[in-house]
């Protein structure tokens, strides 16, 4: 028998409303996002029988604008990775027509890249995570993964602005969306980070530089520039994601939902036998990790800090000089899905990670290669609150291709 | 060797905001257990912290009262610990960047001098969970009540200026004073809403390093504060004497052994700061509201009180302990009533009385009004001291108008010359002895006659018609 492949599935999806934004479109979400009655347990033990209370305000404005939500997807264990995943197998089998997947450091962009999708992850701040089960709470936010940019760009709508529940979210300066669809007159500078470029492999290298052409082609100036901290990104994701998570991961106690272990003399003994037998092999060194910068080495997790902020700033300073930045999204030799180390894991979002680190919007669209076997994706990245922006750059680019649509 | 204590003490205090500080949940832990709880207090997964205008609010307001520097920027950080009071393994606190520093209260020290004692700084942070121990049959079973999770509570940091117990009860006592003034907390350390932590160490007299400390804590009122802490002292200095080194540890104060002893310290680990909590960035208008709110404190008050009322610095010191009290005396006055003697009264009278039944001025039936008419009847004769004490009593626990009380309980002072002659003449016949004395020329007799003529009108003859009148007869009893 096939694993199944959701994690709830919502008997009666059609909530009957007509007149919505996403009426009749046809929602997946992943079982870190809160909604009432359902199995929410981020794919992880510690988590096993935890059913939520009330809606995440993202489900809540989803569900007020006529989406059928169908039900939760599998996932990686609390949102690190894409181990497991089956949100866009689920897209595939036309059983939803949009997923919401957690992006912590590139997940929801990979998940497209995979699939040829297209893949959205939002500004830093514009969609409220109240009553998202995180992990990494200064990093992750609801990406949007789907066949059509259209409905990306009505989800986004639809979800972000402000909530006062969460408190991270600025007080102004949201996104717009009402003229996203116009077209764009101005001309528009794209920059290619030539520190990466370095890094391709030949058949990568081949790939993207088709791609470039074709953005050429397009009437997008491309502009070779530096950025010699580039390599600061992965090691400061690292640092800071594992401390976070490893702060966010102590609430799991076994006590009142999650596993209970049977064996334990006293609750210090029960709290130690539960996390042991709780956490998987992938996110139980991502905590041990985390926790050793919080005890053992605080000045490393503080450099990192510092080196963060060093990084946003040279970001800005970046798109100072240009309006965006293009990478590619995936990487030939590191399968995301099958990474089974730390390590290896930060090999596979090597590119998706930099906007999760500064906050920026990145949108992830497919390539259409000479060999399609050889697809790394292209990964645009705006500036920080230039969501709508940004989408009508990429909209702009699937019609001059393919008339809006994906193959 | 001579040595000398430095003490410094961190105070926990509870604000009394309406609601929790990062939820809309009650702020009243004493209720019925895990009542006043929801998914952001007990922390349940998806659930984000909003921190409370109004505990930000009062924890401003509480730090400007102890003179501190509100800081431009401040922030919540995760201060790391597991124990089942803190089931989300972390407690949301400023460690990095408070909310205030450099504050100070000034006390009067033993040698009756004034002495500055300073604030290092003080910080926000959330309560944690109560943990109940109880027996269920033979088995011990231990529960949380998160009703206390997640209030309100200020930090506050003195710097090591403490050189005495005394010291210390007072930087307590003034502190709690100032606090209450603001209405921002209740500050009592028996119900817990104000809590004392003291670090205690030695130096030989004379130098000034800092030695090892000693933590002190669970003093449930200002005297333990004293007690503990000379205990500890004495407990050091024996330590020392002995060549024994000291040694950074927390004891626990109790109250009924009256000693201290060393407590397991709970592991406490790193803080880092906190992404979802809000940074709070303080603006010059905000601030200026908040100061305008800052009512006048005791000590500008006492000063107010000598000059415009001519009180004693003594009565007005004690008129100004608390705010409610003090607002009470003022409005007394007002009715052109002598401040001295409503201090008087306030001080010998209402203040014990209050006491013996536990009760707060707000807890009872009286007011300005009510304590001006009581006072200004004495002053016009028509009730003496006597009555006027037993009138008091029931203008606190009845809403009768005063005018009702002293005819209901009639005790309007008899004025009437027949009567009291009545009663005068009565107690001269009955002691013909008494009376032969004071013709002998012992005048002390009129005492004991004005005792008894007092008493047979129970309590009620005007005392300086009554002096009269007895005068007058005896003379004329003498040839």
């Amino acid at each position: 028998m096939a694993p199944e492949i959701f994690t709830y599935k919502n008997p009666s999806p059609n909530l009957f409303v007509t007149n919505g934004l996403l009426s009749g479109k046809k929602v997946l979400i992943q079982p870190n996002m809160s909604a009432r009655g359902w199995l929410c347990d981020a794919g992880s033990k510690a988590l096993k029988g935890f059913v939520a209370l009330e809606d995440a305000t993202v489900i809540m404005r989803i569900k007020k604008e006529g989406a059928n939500l169908m039900g939760s997807s599998r996932m990686s264990e609390l949102s690190f990775g894409l181990a497991g995943d089956t949100a866009t197998q689920i897209l595939s089998s036309g059983e939803a027509d949009i997923a919401l997947i957690t992006d912590t450091m590139g997940e929801a962009r990979m998940a497209a890249a995979d699939r040829g999708m297209l893949g959205f992850k939002p500004s830093y701040g514009i969609v409220s995570r109240f009553g998202l089960i995180g992990l990494v709470p200064s990093m992750e936010c609801y990406g949007i993964v789907g066949k059509r940019l259209e409905d990306i760009i009505d989800t986004l709508t639809v979800i972000s602005g402000k909530d006062e529940t969460d408190p991270s979210m600025p007080d102004k300066g949201f996104p717009d969306y009402t003229d996203v669809r116009k077209p764009l007159k101005t001309a528009c500078t794209a920059g290619v980070v030539k520190d990466c470029l370095d890094i391709l492999q030949e058949a990568e290298q081949k790939t993207f530089g088709i791609e470039l052409k074709r953005l050429e082609e397009m009437g997008l100036t491309i502009k070779e520039v530096n950025f010699s901290d580039f390599d600061l990104f992965r090691v400061v994701h690292n640092i800071i994601a594992s401390v976070e998570a490893s702060s966010s991961a102590d609430k799991y106690d076994g006590v009142r939902y999650g596993h209970r272990s049977s064996s334990g003399k006293n609750w210090n003994e029960m709290y130690l036998n539960f996390r042991g037998e709780s956490f998987g092999p992938l996110i139980k060194p991502f905590l041990f990790q985390g926790a050793y910068f919080q005890f053992e080495n605080y000045p490393a997790f503080e450099n990192a800090c510092r080196n963060r902020h060093r990084l946003v700033q040279a970001m800005t300073h970046l798109l100072g000089q240009v309006d965006l930045l293009v990478f590619p999204t995936r990487r030939l030799d590191h399968d995301a899905e099958k990474a089974n180390t730390i390590n290896r894991i930060y090999d596979a979002f090597l590119w998706t990670l930099p906007a999760n680190v500064t906050g920026q919007p990145s949108l992830h669209l497919p390539s259409r290669a000479l060999h399609s076997e050889v697809d790394v994706g292209i990964q645009l990245v705006g500036p920080r609150l230039g969501d709508p922006w940004l989408l009508s750059i990429g909209l702009k680019l699937l019609s001059t291709t393919q008339g809006g649509r994906i193959a | 060797m001579k040595y000398e204590p430095v003490i410094g003490l961190e105070i926990h205090v509870q604000l009394n905001s309406a609601t929790k500080m990062f939820c809309d949940c009650p702020n009243r832990p004493g209720d019925e257990p895990n009542r006043n709880t929801c998914p952001i207090c007990l922390w349940l997964p998806g659930a984000l912290p909003k921190l409370s205008r109004e505990a930000l609010q009062k924890a401003t307001l509480a730090c400007l009262a102890l003179n501190c520097t509100i800081q431009q920027e401040s922030g919540f950080d995760q201060k790391v610990y597991y124990y089942p009071d803190l089931p989300k393994g972390f407690q949301l606190s400023q460690h990095h960047k408070p909310l205030a520093r450099n504050g100070w209260v000034d006390i009067v020290g033993e040698d009756g001098r004034s002495k500055r004692l300073r604030i290092h700084h003080i910080h926000m942070e959330e309560d944690v969970a109560k943990l109940v121990h109880e027996m269920e049959g033979k088995t011990p079973i231990s529960l949380v009540d998160f009703n206390r999770a997640g209030t309100p509570l200020i930090e506050i940091v003195s710097e090591a200026d403490m050189r005495s117990p005394d010291e210390a009860m007072e930087y307590v006592k003034t502190l709690r004073n100032q606090l209450r003034y603001t209405g921002s907390a209740e500050c009592s350390l028996e119900l817990g809403t104000l809590r004392v932590d003291a670090n205690i160490s030695l130096r030989p007299l004379g130098t000034d390093e800092f030695n090892t400390k000693v933590e002190v804590k669970n003093m449930n009122s200002i005297r333990n504060v004293g007690d503990a802490i000379a205990y500890e002292i004495t407990r050091q200095t024996h330590c020392l004497d002995k060549g024994e080194s000291i040694v950074l540890h927390t004891r626990l104060w109790d109250p009924e052994k009256r000693m201290t002893s060393p407590m397991r310290s709970k592991f406490s680990g790193p803080c880092i700061p906190d992404p979802s909590v809000s940074r709070i960035v303080v603006s010059q208008e905000w601030l200026k509201e908040i100061q305008g709110r800052l009512p006048e404190m005791p000590a500008q008050k006492t000063e107010r009180f000598l000059k415009v009322y001519g009180l004693t610095p003594e009565e007005a010191s004690n008129m100004s302990l608390e705010r409610d009290l003090s607002d009470f005396f003022e409005a007394v006055v007002k009715q052109d009533i002598s401040p001295r003697k409503v201090a008087g009264w306030i001080t010998t009278y209402l203040i014990p009385i209050l006491r013996d039944r536990n009760q707060t001025m707000r807890e009872t039936f009286l007011t300005p009004d009510r304590f001006s008419q009581l006072l200004s009847m004495l002053d016009k004769d028509m009730i003496n001291a006597q009555s006027a004490k037993e009138v008091l009593l029931q203008l606190l626990s009845s809403d009768e108008t005063i005018e009702e009380i002293v005819k209901k309980g009639q005790f309007q002072q008899v004025s009437d010359t027949t009567e009291l002659e009545t009663v005068i003449d009565r107690i001269i016949s009955e002691h013909p002895s008494d009376v032969e004395d004071f013709r002998k020329g012992n005048t002390k007799v009129i005492g004991f006659l004005m005792g008894l003529a007092m008493k047979a009108s129970q309590g009620k003859a005007n005392p300086k018609l009554l002096k009269e009148i007895l005068t007058k007869r005896l003379d004329s009893i003498v040839p």
